[in-house]
């Protein structure tokens, strides 16, 4: 038996009827649209990729250009950092001979300026390295050396809670490069910190790789190299804390 | 032992190995959990996101006597030469 349906009811079933079809032919134009953007904006990108990595390509094939063209801004970065000219351009002179050396190596993933400045500033801390190690502090030896189980255990409770909790930094995140104190000092701290550690923690963070190249690059496992990065980061962080806010833990 | 929370030192642990790997959901969870109430494990992460963000940085302070330093030609002279005596 077929329930007498009312006009109202009729009406209202027609009315959704159409707002589903004007909806649903809205969205198919907005979604046409959408992807025809995102079709365009991906080809674009490829077309931008092309052009910037042969640019690229151009400026890495002349060396002798990369001097007038990036050498005053490497002089004023390592200046900064190291504040004896001579050095500076020592540094220079080193990091773009290494730049040479390591051109095949550059695969455009990076403008050529990025590039060079992560040579010069492995340049920088190996520099500070050498400067931290010639006098055998033992300050210096008893802070970074701490072997495995030590390693742990200076910084955390038997119930896993902090020895020395972590303090307040006053840095603002957002304009890191004006707070020029706190980024000197982590130079400093890097050139401090044992060889290993402080080479893989600027292979991560400077040179951007992932822990899979680390790994080949070094012949370290995958385990291995994120205790190398996890210890890394908390002697770092702690070097900051002493020497940055002179707090005493 | 059934782990339903991490303490602060696997949290710095694991935080750590969260910038480098990506983390299971479930421990990304406990991480999360142990951020709500601990304020040291929460300094510890910003603090290590500083460290890699001005590891990072290539611009130089406004206010720097360095940035208006620049090679003298002769220096410049002396690299080309040094660059050109490699790649000969």
């Amino acid at each position: 038996m077929s329930r007498p349906r009312s006009k109202e009811v009729d009406d209202a079933a027609c009315t959704h009827c159409t707002r589903f079809l004007f909806m649903s032919s809205v969205g198919a134009k907005y979604f046409s649209s959408y992807l025809k953007n995102v079709f365009w904006s991906i080809a674009s990108t490829r077309l931008t990729m092309n052009k910037n990595s042969s640019e690229i390509k151009a400026q890495i094939d002349n060396p002798e250009n990369w001097v007038d063209e990036y050498g005053d801004f490497l002089y004023r970065y390592a200046l900064s950092k190291l504040k004896d000219p001579s050095i500076a351009e020592d540094l220079v002179q080193e990091t773009f001979l290494a730049a040479l050396k390591a051109r095949q190596n550059f695969q455009g993933r990076s403008t050529a300026k990025t590039w060079l400045v992560a040579i010069l500033k492995h340049k920088i801390v190996d520099h500070i390295r050498r400067k931290v190690r010639e006098p055998a502090s033992d300050k210096v030896e008893s802070l970074f050396d701490a072997t495995a189980n030590d390693f742990s255990d200076a910084r955390f409770n038997g119930r896993g809670g902090w020895k020395h909790p972590p303090a307040k930094w006053a840095v603002n995140p957002t304009s890191l490069y004006e707070q020029k104190e706190f980024i000197d000092i982590l130079y400093h701290c890097l050139g401090e910190l044992p060889e290993r550690q402080a080479k893989v923690f600027m292979m991560r963070e400077i040179d951007d790789l992932g822990t899979d190249e680390i790994c080949k690059a070094l012949g370290i496992s995958a385990t291995n190299s994120w205790v190398i990065l996890y210890r890394a980061r908390m002697l770092l962080r702690q070097c900051l804390e002493i020497k940055w806010l002179g707090a005493d833990n | 032992m059934i782990h339903w929370m991490f303490n602060c030192k696997e949290v710095s642990e694991k935080v750590s190995l969260s910038m480098d790997a990506s983390l299971p959901i479930h421990h990304r969870m406990m991480i999360t959990m142990h951020l709500l109430i601990c304020k040291y494990c929460n300094r510890f992460r910003k603090q290590l996101m500083i460290l890699t963000n001005a590891i990072r940085l290539e611009k130089l302070p406004e206010d720097d006597p360095a940035r208006s330093g620049s090679l003298s030609n002769a220096t410049r002279e002396r690299i080309k030469k040094a660059l050109r005596e490699v790649s000969h």
